[in-house]
């Protein structure tokens, strides 16, 4: 077992003359289960494959363990890697695609049927192990990955979006066998996704990445109540939070040390000294809505979603688009005008450049 | 179905009818033109000239032409014309001077006029034209409706057009149809019968004809060595067309008519008395046997009718629902081109491949008889057959080097580098160039150093293989490269996580998920090998002694040079088979594909 250190890993491919990582630093300690997290292209995969071996760094170094391993080839690390379109060898039986990795390491082929078994039996595919990959399901053969995976104890473990190509059941099934996984094992691993549901739910700590640049690193609860940024707290949360933009007057303020923003429709008293533009964060489970001139400011409603368990609102606050979740089941007619009423102990502030103020 | 379907499909029925008594028609005028050839030639043999002229005594050949038409046995109706005047039937009208006129023109052939076959009286220098010969053909309705109804055709007919009938009646079933066209098979055939029957007729009846000319020609003759009668006599026979000759020989055995094979070619022969122990053979080739074109046109004037039906009952059926049937339209309307084009460039040739097979066939002669399996035999019996067999199979042995080589080729020049790219198009040259230039070119250069490589039987088929892998493995590097751009990076990338090194990678991931690719390159390159023909052509013209005689060189040779076709068709019939049973194991091996991911 193995922690996992990145010291300000950047990498660019010359082909482009953007970079695809950029000072990236990052440690993960001994047996945590991290997840890179971030939208298509925001270099979550790059640095994984740096940390593979995969790609080579254009700056920066990477230990595993102790070791500096920065320009070792992937044998060379001890790691093993799961892909996303599960990269089973579609030539070999599940067996020997669970032993390939065994052989190619050259363990004595006494040990190497036991291993099998024994990993087979782990991830419950004991039963398929003369199949070829054609015969086997999505699911089937990312357990297939898995076992290969586990089959050689590695160091580390890393995934690079191992449940995209599944089905939702599947999906949520085999995240709870990951956990389990790395329960047992208490390996470290490195799971990168864009998926926030998976990233929440299965990480032990969270890192955001958007555009090469870490943006975040913290547990999902850190990383949802105190996004560091704009981004992240757009990013993390669906629908995502809402960012209200509007100029802090403190003259005005009703108490010590406040100010009161006015951003569209709405006007806002904040616990907080601030001069000029800011953007107010707020999540949608903090708005609610009340009768009219009874709120923060009245919106008109654009869009209604019912989703049974809860119902999204879409509204126009004076040109200021703001959701709001509301339990249960709401009926209001599009177009109408409504009271808004905005949990103002629940308020992110961010400058305009959307760095988190306090 | 409405009512007239029937009756159209019943009319159609009767189609391969009109094609018998056609040919019936036809054999009786062939028969009426030989037969006057043979008559004029005869009296040009027979009558005297008038003295200090090349022009025949009048009385002569008036009592010529009279002991002919009165000659026993003699069965078709005769008229001789000096100049345009009758002499056999005095009171038969004279020929006309346009008549007359047309008869000059016309030289050599035949001219019909009032039903009979006309030719010109030639002098005895056989230059002016000094009268006609006439023979009558039957009348043509009454040869027709011999031809069209003779044999067993009347019975058959009926039960064509009553099956015809039956299959277009509403709600007929497959079973009917299959009935009908079974039907129609047989008046195809009983419809050829009759025309085939008729040609054999003629053939006999103008042998026996002939016979009589002959016999009154050695009576008039003043020799009796036969080998002299029948040189003598030869120009009456060959004056019936081509294939016709008179031999001595013969004995009392043959004289009916028989067929016989002389020298692999059908003749229909009969045996003519000259003298005590002498005999002549008369001999022609049979009519019956150049009959073959009758065969496919009843037959295929026999399918009309079922195929009528049968598209008939499709329109019916599809009316109901008109949204399919325009589908089918369309869709046959977008495959048409494709069909036509197969259908004409690939399956037109193939069948005519196998019909030259079982022929003997040669562009500059006339006769193409059909010789069965005899082009096989001879196939098997030849020892250069077996020595461009062997050279080929040896020129394959070039497949495994080259793939090998383009392999190579293909996983170095994978990269994406300016050098890389130039590499690729250099080694794609040579495959895009024109062979005959390329071959000029290495001819000379292989001629440049101290060993003679392509004058040299022990070296010339190493040689060619050289330059024809060189043409090869660029080609075979642009599959390969394809081939390796189709394998996910995902499993090299796990192979190398998983710790294998750059060999063990390519033999156990890279290696087997191109085979299908590997197969692919393997058969296009065993296919290509041994029909290569170009570099032998050009460079080594099969030699020296034969080493470099392969397969697709010696079918040329067979076809062009010694214009053999049906031999050269049964030679690119044993190619054919040895590389459909190669492309058949391609696709035994290619059915278990690899699926990636």
């Amino acid at each position: 077992m193995a922690s996992v250190t990145l010291r300000q890993l950047t990498k660019s491919f010359d082909s482009t003359g953007r970079y695809a990582l950029r000072d990236v630093s990052l440690v993960v300690p001994d047996g945590e289960f991290l997840v890179l997290l971030g939208p298509s292209g925001c270099g979550k995969t790059t640095a994984l494959r740096c940390i593979a071996g995969l790609e080579e760094p254009t700056a920066g170094e990477i230990l595993i363990g102790d070791r500096i391993v920065t320009h070792d080839p992937p044998a060379k690390r001890d790691v093993a890697m799961v892909f996303q379109n599960y990269s089973v060898y579609p030539h070999l039986t599940v067996r020997e695609n669970i032993a390939f990795a065994l052989e190619m390491r050259r363990v004595p082929q006494g040990d190497i049927p036991g291993r099998v078994a024994a990993a087979a039996e782990r991830m419950e595919v004991g039963d398929l192990l003369d199949r070829r990959p054609a015969e086997l399901s999505g699911g089937q053969r990312q357990r297939v990955a898995l076992c290969r995976a586990i089959v050689r104890e590695p160091r580390l473990f890393l995934f690079d979006e191992p449940l995209s190509n599944l089905d939702t059941k599947l999906r949520a099934e085999l995240r709870s066998e990951l956990l389990k996984l790395h329960r047992e094992l208490g390996a470290t691993m490195i799971y990168v996704t864009h998926d926030q549901i998976e990233a929440m739910t299965m990480g032990q700590r969270i890192a955001v990445m958007q555009e090469g640049r870490l943006r975040q690193t913290g547990t999902p609860a850190d990383v949802y109540e105190r996004p560091a940024d704009e981004f992240v707290a757009r990013f993390i949360g669906r629908p995502g939070m809402n960012i209200l933009v509007g100029v802090a007057d403190s003259g005005r303020g009703k108490r010590n040390g406040g100010a009161v923003v006015r951003c569209g429709s709405l006007t806002l008293p904040i616990a907080l000294a601030y001069e000029g533009q800011i953007h107010l964060g707020v999540r949608p489970e903090h708005v609610t809505v009340c009768a009219l001139d009874q709120g923060e400011g009245n919106a008109e409603v654009r869009v209604v979603e019912p989703l049974g368990s809860e119902t999204l609102l879409h509204l126009d606050a004076g040109g200021q688009p703001v959701v709001a979740r509301l339990p249960g089941l709401f009926a209001v007619p599009d177009g109408q005008q409504i009271g808004l009423r905005v949990d103002v102990k629940r308020l992110h502030f961010f400058d305009a450049s959307g760095a988190r103020i306090a | 179905m409405r009512r007239w379907a029937g009756w159209v499909v019943g009319a159609v029925a009767l189609l391969p009818l009109l094609a018998s008594g056609w040919a019936a028609v036809r054999a009786e005028r062939a028969l009426a033109a030989r037969l006057a050839g043979t008559t004029a030639a005869y009296l040009a043999l027979v009558t005297p000239a008038a003295p200090g002229s090349a022009d025949y005594d009048l009385s002569h050949l008036l009592v010529q032409a009279g002991a002919l038409a009165r000659l026993p046995g003699w069965t078709s109706r005769l008229e001789v014309y000096r100049g345009t005047a009758p002499l056999v039937r005095a009171t038969a009208g004279s020929l006309g001077a346009a008549t007359m006129a047309a008869l000059r023109r016309v030289e050599v052939g035949v001219l019909w006029w009032n039903g009979s076959a006309l030719v010109p009286l030639k002098d005895k220098d056989g230059r002016a034209v000094v009268g006609a010969v006439a023979v009558a053909a039957q009348p043509d309705g009454e040869t027709w409706r011999r031809g069209a109804f003779g044999g067993f055709a009347l019975p058959v007919f009926f039960l064509a057009v009553l099956f015809a009938f039956s299959a277009v009646r509403a709600g007929a079933q497959r079973p009917s149809i299959r009935v009908h066209a079974a039907i129609a098979l047989l008046v195809g055939l009983v419809a050829y019968a009759n025309a085939r029957s008729a040609a054999r007729d003629a053939t006999d009846r103008w042998l026996e004809q002939t016979r009589l000319l002959v016999q009154e020609a050695t009576a008039r003759l003043p020799t009796t060595d036969v080998a002299r009668l029948a040189t003598t006599i030869r120009p009456v026979v060959r004056a019936a067309g081509e294939g016709a000759d008179l031999r001595p020989g013969g004995d009392s055995a043959g004289v009916r008519v028989r067929r016989v094979r002389v020298a692999g070619e059908p003749q229909a022969v009969v045996a003519i008395r000259v003298g005590w122990g002498r005999w002549l053979a008369l001999r022609t080739r049979p009519a019956e046997s150049e009959t073959g074109g009758w065969l496919w046109l009843c037959l295929g004037l026999a399918a009309v009718a079922p195929t009528v039906a049968a598209l008939l009952r499709w329109v019916e059926r599809s009316r109901s629902r008109p949204q399919r049937l325009r589908e089918t339209l369309t869709a046959w309307g977008f495959l048409a081109p494709a069909t036509a084009h197969l259908a004409v460039f690939a399956f037109a040739p193939l069948v005519f491949l196998f019909y030259l097979s079982v022929h003997r066939w040669s562009l500059i002669e006339p006769a193409k008889p059909y010789v069965g399996l005899e082009n096989f035999g001879r196939l098997v019996r030849d020892p250069l057959v077996w020595t461009s067999l062997r050279n080929s199979l040896l020129f394959t042995l070039q497949v495994p080097i080259t793939m090998a080589v383009a392999l190579g080729l293909a996983l170095l020049l994978r990269r994406h580098s300016t050098i890389a790219r130039i590499a690729r198009t250099a080694f794609l040259l040579p495959y895009v160039s024109s062979v005959v230039a390329i071959a000029i070119v290495w001819q000379r250069l292989l001629s440049l150093g101290p060993v003679d490589w392509l004058g040299n039987p022990g070296t010339a088929l190493a040689a060619v293989m050289v330059v024809w892998m060189w043409t090869q493995v660029g080609f075979q590097m642009v599959v390969f490269l394809a081939g390796l751009q189709a394998i996910p990076d995902a499993y090299i990338e796990a192979a190398r996580v998983d710790g294998a090194n750059a060999w063990r990678r390519f033999w156990r991931v890279t290696f087997p998920l191109l085979k299908p690719v590997t197969l692919f390159v393997l058969v296009t390159g065993i296919i290509a090998s041994f029909q290569v023909f170009t570099p032998v052509y050009v460079m080594t013209d099969g030699g020296p002694r034969h080493g470099t005689d392969v397969l697709a060189y010696r079918i040329y040779q067979s076809a062009w040079e010694f214009l053999q076709f049906g031999y050269g068709s049964a030679q690119a019939l044993l190619l054919f088979a040895l590389l459909f049973g190669v492309t058949w194991v391609q696709f035994k091996l290619m059915g278990k594909r690899v699926a990636y991911a």
